[in-house]
């Protein structure tokens, strides 16, 4: 991870460089091609100037032109002929010229290889002059501006890169240290968070997203944890019971009937074992959505119906009021073996609750495109601050009850799955004290 | 009645050789797959209990040779898998009947007599007058009576009696009940609660006026209608 990170940092860099380089480059072919420009006109110009006052002067000369004060070079041309040349342009080494120059401003090189910049033009009508100025000034200013450019250019390129590396390390380091952080982050450990430094920058932002997974992470885990260990105490308890019946009866001589008894006890035990771990496949698979369904329109009223008076006798032996107020003929496509074994549960658990000679009422309440079950009981109703709590598995709301008086705890966890498996939703309303009210809500 | 039973575990096979053959079958037990298969494939038997993930060779490998070689011998998968998937490759394979484990052991043994009983060419059709002792019962009128006095039953209490009646003299267990008088195919419903409330109605309706008590209650496993006291 550390080297992903530097690298990003160097490829950065890199880039910055890179791109800052052609720029700077760029620029500079324009400053030299600016200067140059600039420079050669000023020259020109100056040039021009000159050949303006030699000119008047080689105009009203006799002839000789010898005492011409002019600090430029100069030659004269008279019918084709060059009949004076200046001393320093002697001096020079120009080239001769073949003949008569064609009129205009053009460099050429000396012998030395200096370059002079010429400028023609005839004077009077059988005149024609020459004006040369060394350009060697010029070139040498140019060149000195770009042996700045060339010295300037690595230098400030080097600069930005280092201040670029450097940057780019500082904006990185954010990312680093959240790796190491999450490095750190394990199982044991998850209710760690990366840093947020800026909640408005882009790291903080994924900081932030890191965080929330973290926390579902986080909540995952517990929930895990505790669903495991309350899975292996529901588990033990049946396992603990089993063999101290079976450690006792073995040390006691007891008749055929009695051992006859033990063993049945221990059967019982085998049995709560047996659904729970069946309870227990179901979630899992339901988990893994690995259990298959088969969905089609069923009448929801006559799935209802059967479950109730399947259940009937249960209420009647606590002396409860059940009523079932259900019309034919609404039709839901489901999973009719899920859907009927979570409106069994529920109304399993409301029976439970109701204390005997309360009441219990099944009706549907269907509105446009749904269609809903509501079991509403006059039990004891769930205090607000469990209401979210009693899907989860294993949940009691007695903690106390015993366990012969009830199920698991699995019921309506398997009750809400197999509902969202069938795309519906279950919701409980309840007042501690005046019952509470379980309502499937199914898509028609 | 020779029964071939192919099971790895020795505990379990032990206990249903010895549960069979009280009942009266000839046990014979193989603990590998290719045991099994040879056994299979050299003697001749009336039923065969097979577990799939046996060690050696896999159970329905031992289903395929044994269908494959065009022998009929009904055949009860034993087996730990229970998904959908794993019911329909068995039966497909050639299975007559699929049970889970763990399974309760009247179960088994009820499903053997059914796969025999159909072996032997099927009986004249389901009795229609059944009756233990006092206790009679038109099946097809609904009529049910003990001592002459006619039983006052819900359609669940008749189909309840009517059950324990074919099933008399041999226990019956919650899960068979579910299933086969509620109709429940999915385990894990919490309908075990409903079976007893409806057992202790119909004891109250059948034995509690009588001097002779019919419908035994036999801890952990289930319930039993016959004679004699238990």
């Amino acid at each position: 991870m550390k080297p992903s990170a530097s690298s990003v940092r160097l490829r950065l860099t890199l880039w910055y460089t890179s791109v800052l380089a052609l720029i700077v480059l760029a620029f500079s072919l324009a400053v030299f091609l600016f200067v140059k420009d600039r420079l050669f006109r000023q020259f020109d110009r100056g040039i021009t100037k000159e050949f303006a006052a030699v000119a008047i002067e080689v105009a009203e000369d006799a002839g000789d032109f010898g005492d011409i004060e002019s600090p430029s070079m100069f030659e004269v041309f008279r019918g084709g002929v060059s009949i004076f040349r200046s001393a320093s342009f002697r001096k020079a080494g120009l080239p001769e010229s073949p003949g008569v120059p064609t009129a205009g401003i053009r460099t050429v090189r000396s012998g030395g290889g200096e370059r002079f910049r010429l400028q023609a033009g005839p004077v009077k009508s059988d005149r024609f002059l020459v004006v040369a100025q060394d350009e060697e000034p010029v070139w040498n200013a140019l060149h000195t501006l770009l042996a700045i450019l060339y010295l300037a250019l690595p230098i400030a390129l080097l600069l930005a890169a280092l201040g670029g590396y450097v940057l780019a390390g500082r904006l990185l380091a954010p990312v680093g240290a959240m790796a190491r952080q999450a490095e750190k982050i394990g199982a044991e450990s998850l209710s760690e968070r990366l840093p947020v430094k800026n909640p408005d920058d882009e790291f903080g932002k994924l900081a932030a997203v890191f965080n929330q997974t973290l926390s579902r992470l986080q909540s995952a885990f517990e929930r895990l944890q505790r669903f495991t260990a309350d899975a292996s105490h529901e588990l033990r308890t049946p396992l603990a019971a089993l063999r101290s019946v079976g450690e006792v009866a073995l040390q006691e001589d007891l008749d055929v009937t009695a051992y006859r008894d033990r063993i049945g006890s221990m059967l019982e035990e085998t049995s709560r074992l047996t659904n729970l771990v069946e309870s227990l496949l179901v979630l899992t698979r339901a988990d893994s959505g690995r259990l298959p369904m088969n969905r089609k329109p069923a009448d929801i009223g006559a799935l209802v119906g059967k479950a109730v008076e399947d259940l009937r006798v249960l209420a009647e032996e606590r002396n409860q009021n059940l009523t079932a107020d259900l019309p034919a003929g609404v039709l839901v496509s489901t999973d009719e073996g899920l859907l009927r074994q979570a409106v069994v549960n529920i109304l399993d658990n409301a029976i439970k609750y109701t204390p005997p000679g309360g009441t219990i009422r099944v009706a549907m309440r269907g509105q446009p495109g749904v269609a809903g079950i509501e079991v509403v009981d006059s039990g004891p109703g769930i205090p607000a601050d469990q209401r979210d709590k009693i899907f989860d598995r294993f949940y009691r709301v007695e903690k106390d009850r015993p366990r012969d008086a009830g199920g698991v705890g699995l019921g309506l966890a398997i009750a809400k799955w197999a509902v969202e498996a069938n795309g519906g939703a279950i919701e409980v309303e309840s007042r501690e004290g005046q019952g509470s009210t379980f309502r499937i809500v199914l898509p028609k | 009645m020779k029964i071939l039973v192919i099971e790895d575990d020795r505990k379990i096979a032990q206990a249903l050789k010895k549960g069979l053959e009280s009942e009266g079958y000839e046990i014979d037990v193989a603990s590998t797959g290719s045991e099994g298969g040879d056994r299979a494939a050299t003697r001749a038997f009336d039923l065969i209990v097979l577990d799939l993930m046996l060690p050696g060779r896999d159970g329905l490998e031992i289903l395929t040779a044994v269908r494959g070689r065009g022998d009929a011998t009904p055949v009860i998968i034993l087996t730990a898998k229970d998904t959908i998937q794993d019911r329909v490759v068995g039966l497909d394979a050639g299975a007559d009947d699929y049970l889970v484990k763990p399974f309760a052991f009247p179960e088994l043994s009820a499903r053997i007599r059914a796969l025999l009983r159909r072996g032997a060419g099927g009986t004249t059709g389901p009795l229609v007058k059944l009756g233990l002792a006092d206790l009679e019962m038109d099946a097809a009128r609904r009529e049910a009576s003990r001592g002459g006095r006619a039983l006052a039953l819900t359609a669940r209490e008749f189909d309840l009696l009517e059950y324990l009646l074919r099933n008399q003299g041999r226990v019956v267990t919650r899960e068979m009940l579910a299933a086969d008088v509620w109709k429940e195919t999915r385990r894990a419903t919490p309908l075990d609660n409903v079976i007893d409330v409806h057992i202790a109605r119909l004891r109250k309706k059948i034995d509690e006026p009588f001097a002779v008590r019919l419908l035994h209650t036999v801890r952990g496993v289930g319930f039993i209608l016959r004679e004699e006291s238990a």
